[in-house]
């Protein structure tokens, strides 16, 4: 009897884990399924497509540390999005974020040049300071939502057009600007401002990431904070009568989520290129904040599930990125089945009737 | 015996969400010219089996025959065809059409022109015949729930039903309006007309009905001849195992112990006038009360006049724009609901599923809700989990909430069972101030005694509590004083020995 009720109850579990994955199953079949008809249709080896494209992070140490290069800004960018995703608003701006954050990085980290402070200090200091420029670069949209009811959407997207064009004049104008170059970039840090590599491999934002995917599922699961984004999250109404204020908690998601933003690009100016250069936030052509929304749709923006995803993408970009190298497929395409990947996985979520947030 | 001519009849009709058996086998049939009272608690499937009927459900199993003959209704499109019409309990009208325009709305005509004249005149022919008066060009959001109630069933008849439906059409109405709505129906009746009046109220269902049917947890107990029934027949199909006494308008009674009252109010609303935080709510226009410990203080009112924006007035005292909200002797104007809740008052809103929980959210979780920030539950911005997961199961404990263990997702609670969470949140802290909206809208019988209980409970203990209800029956029972609210303004206050339900009912609609 009792031997009976367990093994039903293990039915009802593996039932549950496939009722939870069939949507992202199918899904990647679909989209594979699409992706892989087009490049058959264009003339290419799909085969072979496939195995450059899901092995390539796989074969070599080089395609390892490729994929840790990607996963750490994108996995920032995922929070960027997925933060304030939890109380129901939309955050386009991670990509702003990341430039605005990446660049008054290099401004800081330049002007605190000359007083030769030491890698102890000066690293912690341009984190902050990364961090501080992309949250309230946020914070901007999060105000205006909070106070003027304009959709986040709208002002985020705009800010990210000042961040662009804020690149670029730093990056080509004096005092920051390289001498000698044909494209926008600025002077190079300091030594001590550049993020250390581990095992002369990867630089020490992994470690950094690592930190925050704690943080973050801290703060949502143990918090008071946390709390009352998923409480405002679930039901605004009974959060607001119940105390939470609407204002504060969206205003901090949004803090919050720019500040990742922000940690993205700090991470990449001081561990990639080790100044600011146009395109820093780009991977395979296209913006990590770009990416960062799809991949938080992907998981729904549960916090556990960034890293997951996060890391899944990344496979695919650095597959990419090889199979554009080795067989001449164009990275767009792949493109196309993670786009294709993100709409089947939200159709399909609903009709297996979960909800679109939780 | 004449042969009755069966207009409806049901046959062995089931339907299934998910894990609950909505209806089971229900038969259920109507005689031309009768109004037909569909008696049962809520969630009985009452509406359930009037949606089938007119085609927004299909029915898992079963047959309907309408005159005689097997019909299939897969849409309102087919039972408008076969005479159906049914008014919900909820406005279905378009609010910023006139009643003329929602009433032409979907109906066949000249495609190319909105020529009203004609329909026009078909319609106060309607209105003069059942005694149905409404303005025909003011804009329906404009008028009062009572009056877009008559346009719903001037709507149905003017689109040639002559079976209809009335789900729980006196929720918002009072006593007066409802006699008058009666009358109207028997005159639809006389015409030939039959009505299907679904209601909670073993009351309404005396007087109003000639026949009447019982469901409870979707079977069907049976349908009596209410001329020869007497309540407490009525009782006793829809109550077959319940020890509860309840009054004729199917409340239980409650007695109230004699308690002394504090001698300095709790709260006093000094000519409080305040904006409401909703577009078109009603602001609030110099209320001046006092609420004494050991008191519950009703406030009766129809809906929306005012009742909501007066208890989010006390417990988010931000929207004031005149006058002085005073909390045990101090000025509360502007403090944070926080604030207010630390001052031992605590809240329970009207609308369970909107404003009262996190859905989602689990049980442990919607226990802190509103408590999060308070130090017993977390320290230094970390919640302590085990804590509030101790808390949860003593609110389940104590209130007998129906669940398996605290981890349930509160939103898949019945509002019965999500109502004892609310209160047992509400109770977890010790209280001189509770402000309550209609905490038993929708609650079966069992769970609106238990609200009542823990109501004069609370009373005894010496918290002052504000009972807003629509329902007059219920804020008689447990009221010592009824306030009533009439558009933002506190019209009239009754002492126990006053209460009557027409003077009330009749300051309720501006009288």
């Amino acid at each position: 009897m009792v031997g009976q009720e367990v093994s039903l109850k293990q039915t009802t579990k593996l039932q549950k884990i496939w009722v939870g994955s069939k949507p992202y199953i199918l899904a990647l079949l679909i989209a594979f399924g699409i992706t892989g008809a087009i490049i058959g249709l264009l003339g290419y080896n799909v085969l072979k497509a496939y195995q450059t494209l899901l092995f390539t992070s796989f074969t070599s140490q080089r395609g390892i540390i490729e994929t840790l290069k990607k996963f750490i800004p994108l996995t920032l960018t995922t929070y960027a999005f997925a933060i304030p995703f939890k109380i129901r608003f939309f955050n386009i701006g991670g990509w702003g974020q990341m430039l605005f954050g990446g660049t008054i990085t290099a401004i800081v980290g330049i002007a605190l040049a000359g007083f030769n402070l030491p890698a102890i200090i000066f690293i912690p200091i341009l984190i902050l300071v990364a961090m501080a420029a992309g949250g309230v670069f946020a914070l901007i949209a999060g105000f205006l939502k909070a106070y003027y009811n304009i959709n986040p959407i709208i002002s985020t997207i705009m800010l990210n057009f000042i961040a662009i064009y804020f690149v670029n004049f730093i990056a080509t104008t004096e005092p920051w600007k390289a001498p000698r170059t044909g494209h926008p970039m600025s002077l190079k840090l300091p030594e001590a401002a550049r993020l250390p590599e581990l095992f002369g491999q990867i630089h020490f934002g992994i470690v950094i990431v690592a930190l925050v995917i704690i943080a973050v599922y801290y703060l949502i699961n143990k918090t008071v904070l946390g709390y009352e984004i998923i409480a405002t999250g679930i039901n605004p109404d009974a959060a607001s009568v119940y105390g939470i204020k609407m204002r504060r908690t969206l205003m901090l998601t949004f803090l919050i989520g720019g500040a990742l933003g922000g940690l993205a690009g700090g991470i990449e100016v001081m561990g990639v290129h080790q100044r600011l250069i146009e395109g820093f936030a780009l991977t395979s052509g296209a913006q990590y904040g770009i990416f960062g929304i799809l991949t938080a749709l992907i998981c729904q923006g549960n916090p556990l599930g960034v890293p997951l995803s996060s890391i899944f993408i990344s496979i695919l970009l650095v597959g990419a990125d090889a199979m554009q190298r080795t067989l001449q497929v164009p990275v767009e395409l792949v493109f196309l089945s993670q786009a294709i990947i993100v709409l089947f996985i939200v159709v399909l979520r609903r009709r297996a009737g979960g909800s679109f947030i939780q | 015996m004449v042969k009755e001519n069966k207009v409806l009849e049901a046959k062995n009709v089931s339907k299934r969400f998910g894990e609950v058996q909505a209806l089971d086998k229900v038969n259920f049939d109507l005689n031309e010219g009768e109004i037909h009272g569909l008696l049962g608690e809520n969630g009985a499937g009452k509406t359930t089996l009037m949606n089938i009927l007119y085609g927004l459900f299909t029915e898992d199993e079963g047959e309907i025959y309408i005159r005689g003959e097997r019909v299939k209704i897969n849409s309102p499109l087919d039972s408008i065809k076969l005479g159906i019409g049914m008014i919900h309990q909820s406005s279905t009208l378009v609010p910023e059409f006139t009643a003329l325009e929602n009433l032409i709305l979907g109906t066949d005509g000249n495609k190319m022109s909105l020529e009203l004249k004609d329909a026009e005149k078909e319609i106060e022919q309607f209105q003069k015949d059942f005694g149905l008066k409404f303005p025909l060009h003011t804009k329906v959001k404009d008028l009062p729930a009572g009056l877009k109630k008559k346009i719903e069933i001037i709507r149905a008849i003017y689109r040639g039903a002559n079976i209809l439906i009335l789900d729980e059409p006196t929720t918002s109405l009072v006593q007066e309006e409802f006699e008058k709505l009666l009358e109207s129906l028997k005159k639809m009746v006389a015409e030939g007309v039959t009505i299907v009046f679904i209601t909670h109220k073993i009351k309404e269902v005396i007087q109003a009905c000639d026949r009447a049917s019982v469901l409870t947890g979707g079977i069907m107990q049976g349908t009596i001849d209410t001329k020869k029934a007497t309540k407490e027949d009525l009782v006793q199909l829809m109550f077959q195992d319940a020890e509860i006494n309840i009054t004729e308008s199917a409340i239980p009674i409650i007695n109230l112990p004699d308690v002394e009252k504090t001698s300095e109010p709790i709260l006093k609303l000094q000519n409080i006038s305040a904006q409401s935080k909703e577009k078109d709510g009603i602001n609030l226009d110099s209320i001046s009360l006092k609420i004494y410990g050991g008191e519950i203080l009703g406030i009766a009112g129809i809906s929306g006049n005012g009742q909501k924006e007066l208890a989010e007035v006390i417990i988010d005292p931000n929207n004031i724009t005149k006058g002085k909200l005073i909390l045990k002797g101090k000025k509360i104007n502007g403090m944070s609901t926080n604030k207010v809740f630390s001052r031992k008052v605590s809240y329970i809103p009207e609308d369970r599923k909107k404003e009262s929980i996190i859905g989602l959210g689990n049980i442990t979780e919607n226990v802190l809700l509103g408590h999060q920030r308070e130090p017993r539950f977390q320290k230094k911005g970390i919640i302590k989990w085990d804590k509030v997961t101790r808390e949860a199961k003593n609110i389940i404990n104590e209130f007998q909430v129906k669940t398996p263990n605290e981890k349930k997702k509160a939103g898949k609670l019945s509002g019965g069972n999500i109502q004892r969470v609310v209160i047992g949140r509400a109770l977890i802290n010790e209280l001189d101030l509770l402000v309550t909206h209609s905490p038993t809208a929708g609650l079966d019988m069992a769970s609106v005694e238990f609200v009542f209980k823990r109501l004069v409970e609370l009373r005894s203990k010496g918290t002052a509590v504000l009972y807003i209800n629509e329902d007059l029956d219920e804020l008689m029972q447990v009221s010592d004083r009824i306030g009533v609210i009439h558009e933002g303004k506190i019209v009239e206050i009754f002492g126990q020995d006053q209460f009557d339900k027409y003077k009330i009912g009749s300051k309720m609609i501006g009288g």
